[in-house]
């Protein structure tokens, strides 16, 4: 287990059914602040390794995940262990941020299991994985590519990815080294209607390619479509600084002595900000979407690193358009592909090494996913106490989905890469080595933390399946695999296209694109979102052809929520158990029922005569 | 019905002035003027309703386009209603009918339901009242329903547009007398409408038994007694006809004043305790004067304080609490962000929504509200205090308190009909002024103050925080707080059930209405607190009450405890009363303003999968039921259910009223050139044209 702070109340016991977590612990890393208080006037902030100046009466413990832990020790006699304990949490603190990342669980739960364990969900970490995945989602023109399995095209991305069918790895080889640190252009999703969403590395503009590097480049990114819109991932979404100071303001703003006056709180709100950067997600994702799905276009989520908002684009592009991706499995999946294999820096963004740029990106994309939850209640088959317990997974590191920041950490911890150690690592130097993880386990296996209880809160029980179509309506596609050069090349930025004359920046002879006079960039300025010009949206009021399985948020300022249950946890006003028990108790009765039917059905057959005494036995059971 | 003659003369009679330019090509003019000819669109007129004037090929603009596109129609303007017609109403499917008001189209506006109207001159909004020297080009009405229509005038022949644009402004500006209210037409043409439905248990309390009913259901007749002092309204023509007082209250005492300076009985709680209400005497300056109403006081509060059974706490509403003019500025100042004019005004305000929804300070006059009941509600039932509402006609903020604390504390008054009936006995018995509040008569302006909004707003807080804890839904508050200015029912329509009774019942005396009767003035807005009743009411008080921390004290113990417990939602019902926790009721806000919906999601996502699954269990059940009685019958299959298959909006059922005509708007901008995929294989082996569509 993870270093950590304990409150055990008498008569407690860890229940041996989720020994790794229960509501009393804290763990160091987790801890956002901690404060001695003695009396009503001294208070004391204690930093890890600041000496503490007085004997404490009470300490508050102040969760990054927004929960606060208050303790208090009472008068009689309870001084001196009052004074060693808050000394013992602060040098752990002290300790545990000088020390290597904790490295993870050893786990006698998870080593008692005999045999492989079947991770519950895909890791995608064998190629096998790619390939299901691939055939599920019907990207008939793409192909598994082995080429990063020993981790030399890049680091940051996982062993395998998918690239064009007609692309060989010598060429996603050449392509890949003209894009920042590697990642060249990835299939993400492939929409069954035929258009494909893709993502990639900024162009790395210091490299000099040849015409046949150029050529490669052009055609992974067109992958076959004559039509791409490329899109700047950045552009009017708030930079990785702005997040972690929303996120910074926000959590002062949910402290329960928070300044800010009653009345004065909704402004206080705004001034976060963070609502705001919701917003602007949720309208770039919605825009995407209605691209890729309505208007079966390929879009390239272009941004520098490819590591922050590509990740969280793509996932709320899938969540808005593919209703696979709203179950259960389906979103583990798309986090585990999109975030966790994909190279998200976890470490990084959420602040655990310490490094400077910590800015959780994660915890925004939980947030964007929250407010569809509350905007589509019946569309997704997890339920919002799902989604916190992702969120705080992602602050306690107990098992490696999270405790990395790229795939080649992740494997080189696990061991399933022991043989070849000898790549560059200058910035992944510091690796705690030993001390074994159980690389089977990852955060998706919810039962080494949630009692089943629990587990069964994660079902939304509003979930309509039926809004979930098996197939999409097989649109006419007409043949999108040309050979020749793309001939049109799009620029999505803020709420229009403009077209590109060529998809590379390196190119200085005349483009191949047949460039019309009439095709003058035109000015780019509109209010309307992708959404409102698609639809002009009093067509789409009532019955509308809106493509089935599309979802288009909501984000004007009214429509976007404070998420309280997570960030108000710390507030002793939280409610308990909000979820409507009208539904979940309907829902009860309703299988009740069905089971009632069920064991009534079979003995209708002629032969069974035992029939006419039942039926009133099993309705007085149920009366 | 309208004859097509009047329509037939909009083209071709009268050539339009020299000055004026059309910007429609002619044969445009044509085909519209055919369609609506042809469309031969009726005006639905209710039983006494009067067409007073109309104006044909009239623009209704579609609201979130700024491309200036609408329907064509004519716009008439009833002793009812305007209306416009031209909107294709048989294309809405059956299925969506069934929502429809059933007297309020789509395109129609009450007169009562107008808040404001602006005609726009040179592309300039101006506001509109009184006589106009020039006729605007175009008309916008707000409405108090927080509809916007936008009516295109530049197509219409000039002596209409005169006609019609002051023969609204008239109807909806002008002063009226209470008489001309076409409640009054409707109800002598439509007689046969009052029957009640029996399965309609609201009590009115117009009866002596409805209150002796009500006295023994809170089992507050031990105290308190119902009395019919004021039968035929000889004492007061503020008070009901029949009334509750505590039981030692001798009747004498009622004639005094005119029924003030009484303490009215509102409801017991369990414990006995009462919410009591009581009116001010008049102001007085001479001297005699005021002693005799000092000891008609001292008199008055012996019987409802004798400590120690008795011990009763006064919250004087006129000098501590909120102000109606609060009310009102906070009103005007939030019903703006919701009147817009166009898409582009909304998008405008997106980023700031939440400071200007904070600067309004609505949201924090409902807090305050929902506070004082929470504060109330602790007096009564923890600490065994019988409470008094002090104002100065005890129709205002009284209502709303009293009310607000019974919804909180009595769950018969969270269901529909416990719910009308808490509305008929502390807002119209208890003689709130919905004539002034609403200004339905247009006589003043300053005496508009939506309070029974703000109680809508703050039970509408209850129901969103507590949904299980009611029999009713948001939709029921919404539709309810529209048909605040419908006048064909006449709940909503009088300032006292005595001018009710006068106006109703001795109609056929025809006596005259002097304006005076009809609406007396009083002057609400000045510090009119009454000194005398605090003084020497609150000097008693102060030894009894705790000091106002002390109170603060008590009251977040009280608030914290309950939170902290389970709910039972048959019990004691108290609202989250934190920063975050108070919203915005958007469903009545919001509903016509279409970039506000979610298609397939919202609330009544999670409703109708309810729905669809009571009907499942309802329809298992059946089966089982059926099985047990009648063996080997064959099953009767079962009725489909009742889903439609199109994805609902989040804003439902307002949004289908909404809906425009069939045509798609099409988009104007760059977008568009992309193209269907339907044209994608034509474009092979052409370029597309960017630059002109």
């Amino acid at each position: 287990m993870p270093p950590r702070v304990t409150f055990q109340p008498r008569g407690w016991q860890r229940s041996q059914e989720t020994p790794l977590s229960s509501e009393y612990d804290f763990v160091l890393v987790n801890i956002g602040r901690l404060e001695a208080v003695s009396g009503l006037s001294r208070v004391q902030l204690l930093r890890p390794g600041s000496p503490l100046k007085f004997t404490p009466e009470e300490i508050l413990i102040h969760g990054r995940d927004f929960r606060l832990l208050r303790v208090a020790f009472e008068a009689g006699g309870l001084e001196p262990q009052a004074f060693q304990v808050t000394m013992a949490i602060v040098r752990a603190r002290a300790q545990s941020s000088q020390a290597q990342q904790y490295a993870g669980i050893s786990l006698s739960k998870a080593g008692q299991s005999s045999g492989p364990r079947k991770p519950p969900v895909p890791l995608l970490e064998t190629s096998e994985d790619w390939e299901t995945e691939r055939k599920k989602q019907g990207a008939g023109s793409w192909r598994v590519s082995p080429v990063n399995e020993r981790f030399d095209v890049a680091t940051s991305l996982p062993r395998y990815f998918w690239v064009p069918k007609r692309t060989l790895d010598s060429e996603v080889r050449r392509a890949f080294g003209h894009f920042h640190q590697g990642r060249g252009p990835r299939l993400s999703w492939h929409h069954p209607g035929g258009s494909d969403l893709l993502r990639c590395g900024g162009f790395y503009t210091a490299s000099d390619p040849n015409k046949e590097d150029i050529r490669a480049v052009e055609s992974m990114l067109q992958a076959g479509h004559s039509d791409v819109v490329l899109v700047d991932t950045v552009d009017e979404l708030p930079s990785l600084t702005d997040v972690q100071l929303a996120h910074l303001k926000l959590r002062a703003l949910c402290l329960p002595d928070s300044s800010a006056a009653e009345e004065k709180w909704l402004s206080a709100l705004e001034g976060t900000r963070w609502l705001d950067y919701v917003r602007s997600c949720l309208r770039k994702a919605s825009d995407i979407s209605v691209l890729v799905t309505s208007r079966v276009r390929s879009v390239v989520l272009q941004e520098r690193g490819d590591r922050d908002f590509n990740g969280l684009l793509s996932s709320l592009v899938q969540l808005l358009s593919a209703p696979e991706a709203r179950t259960l499995l389906g979103f583990q999946s798309l986090v585990q592909r999109e975030w966790v294999a994909a190279g998200h820096p976890f470490l990084t963004r959420l602040g655990v090494t310490g490094a400077s740029e910590e800015a959780p990106v994660f915890l925004l994309f939980l947030d964007c996913v929250w407010q569809l939850l509350q905007q589509f209640p019946a569309e997704f088959e997890f339920s919002e106490f799902f989604l916190l317990a992702l969120h705080d997974s992602a602050r306690v590191p107990d098992t490696l989905t999270f405790l990395r920041d790229t795939p080649w950490e992740r494997a080189k911890q696990s061991g399933q890469f022991n043989s070849y150690t000898q790549i560059y690592t200058a910035g992944y130097s510091q690796l705690p080595a030993g001390n074994s993880v159980n690389p089977q386990l990852s955060v998706w296996d919810w039962d080494l933390r949630y009692s089943s209880e629990q587990i069964l809160q994660f079902h939304n029980p509003g979930y309509d399946p039926e809004h979930c179509p098996d197939s999409w309506l097989p649109r006419q596609q007409p043949n999108f695999m040309v050979s020749g050069p793309p001939s049109s090349v799009w620029l999505f930025s803020r709420g229009a296209l403009t077209p590109l004359n060529q998809l590379c920046p390196w190119r200085d002879s005349p483009s191949l694109l047949a460039v019309s006079s009439r095709w003058l960039p035109r000015p780019a300025i509109s209010s309307e979102s992708l959404a409102d010009q698609e639809w002009g949206l009093p067509s789409h009021w009532g019955a509308c052809p809106l493509p089935p399985g599309l979802l288009l948020p909501g984000y004007l300022g009214p429509q976007i929520r404070l998420w309280r249950r997570c960030y108000l946890r710390g507030r002793p006003e939280v409610q308990k158990g909000l979820s409507a028990p009208t539904i979940s108790g309907l829902q009860d009765e309703l299988s009740h029922l069905q089971e009632l039917l069920r064991k009534w059905t079979p003995r209708i057959s002629p032969e069974d005569h035992s029939e006419k005494r039942d039926p009133n036995t099993i309705v007085s059971q149920s009366r | 019905m309208l004859g097509k003659g009047v329509v037939g003369g909009g083209g071709g009679t009268k050539a339009p002035k020299p000055s004026f330019v059309s910007y429609v090509r002619p044969e445009e003019i044509h085909t519209n003027e055919k369609e609506v000819t042809e469309k031969e669109v009726t005006l639905h007129l209710l039983p006494g309703e009067q067409l007073l004037c109309e104006a044909s090929t009239v623009l209704k603009y579609v609201q979130e386009d700024s491309c200036q596109r609408g329907i064509y129609g004519k716009l008439v303007c009833t002793d009812f209603k305007i209306a416009f017609l031209g909107d294709d109403e048989s294309a809405l499917d059956n299925d969506e009918t069934q929502f429809k008001n059933k007297v309020i189209g789509e395109n129609d506006i009450t007169l009562h339901c107008v808040d404001q109207i602006y005609g726009v001159f040179d592309e300039k909004k101006k506001p509109l009242f009184g006589q106009l020297k020039k006729y605007p080009e175009k008309l916008i009405i707000h409405c108090k329903d927080l509809r916007v229509f936008h009516f295109g005038l530049r197509y219409t022949k000039e002596e209409e547009v005169k006609r019609i644009v002051s023969g609204i402004i008239h109807h909806t500006q002008a002063p009226k007398l209470l008489k001309r209210l076409f409640l009054f037409s409707y109800a002598s043409a439509a007689q046969n409408n009052t029957a009640t439905d029996p399965k309609n248990h609201t009590v009115m309390f117009d009866t002596l038994k409805d209150w002796c009913w009500e006295l023994e259901r809170t089992k507050g007749n031990v105290k308190y007694k119902a009395v019919s002092v004021n039968e035929g309204y000889k004492v007061g023509e503020r008070l009901p006809a029949f009334f509750v007082v505590p039981t030692p209250l001798p009747e004498e005492d009622v004639r005094c004043f005119q029924g003030r300076g009484i303490p009215i009985w509102c409801w017991s709680c369990h414990n006995g305790c009462a919410l009591l209400k009581m009116s001010a005497l008049p102001k007085e300056q001479d001297d005699g004067l005021l002693q005799v109403q000092k000891s008609f006081l001292d008199g008055i509060y012996k019987t409802i304080h004798r400590p120690p059974y008795e011990i009763v706490k006064t919250e004087d509403l006129s000098s501590n609490f909120l102000s109606l003019q609060d009310i009102q500025t906070a009103y005007s100042k939030f019903k703006q962000l919701f009147l817009i004019d166009n898409s582009t005004e909304f998008w405008d305000t997106d980023i700031k929504w939440f400071s200007l929804l904070e600067s309004s300070s609505w949201l924090d006059i409902i807090r305050r509200c929902l506070k004082k009941a929470i504060e109330i509600t602790e007096c009564l039932e923890a600490q065994n205090m019988n409470v008094l509402l002090l104002e100065e006609n005890a129709s205002d903020l009284c209502c709303l308190l009293s009310s607000l604390v019974q919804v909180m504390m009595d769950p018969h008054c969270r269901t529909r009909v416990g719910f009308q009936s808490l509305v008929q006995k502390e807002w119209i018995m208890g003689g709130h002024c919905f004539l002034d509040r609403c200004n339905h008569l247009r006589q003043s302006d300053k005496e508009e103050v939506p309070v029974f909004l703000l109680f809508l707003d703050c039970v509408w807080q209850l129901v969103h925080q507590h949904p299980p804890a009611f029999d009713f839904t948001e939709t029921y508050l919404t539709v309810l707080s529209d048909s605040l200015y419908l006048p064909i029912f006449s709940t909503f329509f009088f300032n006292s059930p005595h001018q009710k009774y006068i106006n109703m019942h001795q109609r056929q005396l025809s006596l005259p209405l002097t304006q005076s009767k009809s609406s007396p003035k009083r002057g609400f807005f000045r510090e009119e607190t009454d000194h005398l009743i605090k003084n020497l009411l609150g000097r008693r008080i102060s030894k009894l009450i705790n000091s106002s921390d002390e109170l603060q004290d008590n009251f977040r113990e009280f608030y914290e405890s309950w939170h902290s417990k389970p709910t039972d939602y048959h019990g004691l019902l108290l609202p989250h009363i934190e920063g975050p926790e108070i919203k915005v009721w958007a469903q009545r806000y919001l509903r016509w303003i279409p970039e506000a919906q979610i298609l397939g999601g919202g609330r009544v996502a999670t409703m109708s999968k309810l729905l669809e699954m009571m009907e499942e269990v309802e329809h298992l059940q059946e089966k089982i039921d059926e099985r047990h009685h009648s063996q080997g019958a064959l099953l009767a299959e079962a009725p489909p259910l009742l889903r439609s298959s199109a994805r609902l909006s989040s804003l439902f059922p307002f949004a289908l009223l909404q809906r425009h005509s069939s045509k798609p708007v099409l988009p104007t901008s760059g977008w568009k050139a992309l193209g269907d995929e339907d044209d994608l294989a034509k474009r092979e082996d052409e370029f597309v044209d960017l630059g002109d569509v």
